[in-house]
């Protein structure tokens, strides 16, 4: 109990009275920690974008005017027999309409639906298709294309994102390749700033460690100090990596939301 | 106290530091080790401490042979046995108390007889006063005296003292010697080695002679040959 107080205590003195080298220890620690933080969390946003770019991707067919709401769900259904589906979602006349008033489309192009009559709906079904795999879509387009859905099917859209996330993953490749290179460079200047630290702190205790041994110190009394500067070295720069960090993730914070929830919609 | 059979010790390229020595020191006994640089004073000290390992012989301190001694028994051994050197060899970002304290908090001494102990020995050596002083902010001769008192703190029956004086001018010198003397009036055995001429015509003790690595005069109440 004794040891490992005076362990503490000659630690924390260490620590304070070598306090130009413990700070320039603590520096470079920091240093090589927010780079690798820095790398995790573009990582993290990166990975995010491209899910959620893939959840957006999906088949909208629109149906012919005046099907009935039976053969829309007899279709929808022959669909979900497909291996290939994940989800359909049916969009009914009146959800069309809502989603057009609702867009972002001109006032100009709003009043076409002036033309119609009062209760009546220029708007049909719609069955927007999500596949499991991006891979998949070609299979799902060929079976709607069969010709028994000739009468059916209006239109088919189905946005080419394929080529959008290709383009971003091989971006993203080319940013992290050449990220690493740079944070690779930056840990390695790191590892030795921290290294040539650490030999000149091993230095400059020689004659002290040299001391403690001829004053009958055994070699685990030694140690162990120094073992718990190096602890108290990094939990020193984890502490302040947290205190900058935080902070900062409070201001983009709101920033980070939106871009993360207009991926997800 | 010591005793020595037929001790040898080179160094790499043949460098023969000492020769076929043998040496026995009693206790209580106060004796001068002196000789020109390179007779092998220093090395003889080191080996005493375990600093060092030798080729061959024997060596027997208080009873304990160290000829085979292992690398977790040393401190066992420097804890029976005191050492000052010329540079003293004090802790620099320790205070005067810190340094003497560390010696006995490294053996897990009670932090109250810590406090007594090292308070007598800094008063033994005239230092009381100085206690929360670093060494840089001593003079030579008082840091030699906060290296005795860190030596003392085991009471060990032993006091190596390698050139303790070499650094010192005729009045901390003094000092110093006066201090060994007492030190060794209190039952301690102290082995000093000097080539200070006046230091070992003044003791009118023993004095062993070393030269190139051979002990070539061992005087009970010798004087400073070379």
């Amino acid at each position: 109990m004794y040891s490992l107080l005076r362990v503490i205590k000659f630690a924390l003195q260490g620590l304070w009275r070598n306090f130009w080298l413990s700070l320039v220890t603590i520096t470079m620690m920091l240093m090589a920690l927010l780079s690798v933080t820095l790398l995790v969390g573009v990582d993290y946003i990166r990975q995010a974008t491209i899910q959620g770019v893939e959840q957006k991707i999906d088949i909208l067919i629109s149906l012919q005017p005046d099907v009935p709401a039976e053969e829309v769900e007899k279709f929808v259904l022959e669909l979900e027999d497909l291996t290939e589906v994940k989800k359909t979602t049916v969009i009914t006349p009146e959800q069309n309409r809502t989603l057009f008033e609702q867009s972002n489309l001109s006032d100009q192009a709003k009043k076409a639906l002036e033309i119609f009559e009062e209760g009546e709906n220029p708007f049909s079904y719609s069955v927007a298709i999500q596949a499991y795999d991006l891979e998949q879509y070609p299979a799902i387009t060929a079976f709607i294309d069969q010709e028994k859905y000739n009468n059916l099917v209006e239109d088919k859209s189905f946005h080419d994102y394929q080529s959008f996330i290709e383009k971003i993953n091989n971006l993203s490749a080319t940013v992290n390749k050449y990220s690493w290179y740079v944070i690779g460079i930056f840990v390695l200047i790191s590892v030795i700033v921290i290294f040539n630290t650490m030999r000149i702190s091993i230095y400059s205790h020689k004659e002290e460690i040299m001391i403690m041994k001829l004053v009958g110190a055994t070699n685990g009394f030694i140690r162990a100090p120094f073992l718990l500067e190096g602890v108290l070295y990094a939990l020193g720069a984890v502490l302040i990596l947290v205190g900058l960090v935080y902070p900062l993730l409070g201001f983009i914070q709101p920033w980070l939301s939106n871009y993360f929830q207009s991926n997800e919609r | 106290m010591i005793k020595i059979f037929d001790l040898s010790k080179s160094y790499p390229g043949q460098v023969q530091a000492l020769k076929d020595v043998n040496l026995h020191v009693r206790p209580g006994e106060f004796v001068s080790i002196v000789g020109q640089s390179g007779s092998g004073k220093s090395t003889l000290i080191r080996l005493i401490i375990a600093e060092e390992k030798f080729n061959q012989g024997k060596l027997i301190i208080g009873g304990w042979d160290i000829s085979g001694i292992k690398d977790q028994e040393r401190p066992t051994l420097r804890r029976q046995i005191g050492v000052i050197f010329q540079d003293f060899k004090l802790l620099p970002k320790k205070t005067v108390f810190e340094n003497v304290a560390f010696a006995m908090e490294a053996c897990g001494f009670k932090r109250a007889e810590i406090r007594k102990t090292v308070s007598q020995m800094l008063a033994l050596v005239g230092l009381k006063d100085k206690a929360d002083r670093y060494p840089h902010q001593l003079s030579g001769g008082e840091q030699q005296r906060v290296a005795i008192a860190r030596s003392l703190v085991h009471k060990p029956k032993l006091l190596v003292a390698d050139e303790p004086t070499g650094n010192l001018d005729s009045i901390n010198t003094r000092e110093i010697i006066d201090l060994l003397k007492k030190i060794n009036a209190l039952g301690t055995t102290v082995l000093l080695v000097t080539h200070n001429k006046d230091v070992v015509n003044n003791l009118k003790g023993r004095v062993i002679t070393l030269d190139g690595g051979y002990i070539i005069s061992d005087q009970a109440k010798g004087r400073y040959l070379l």
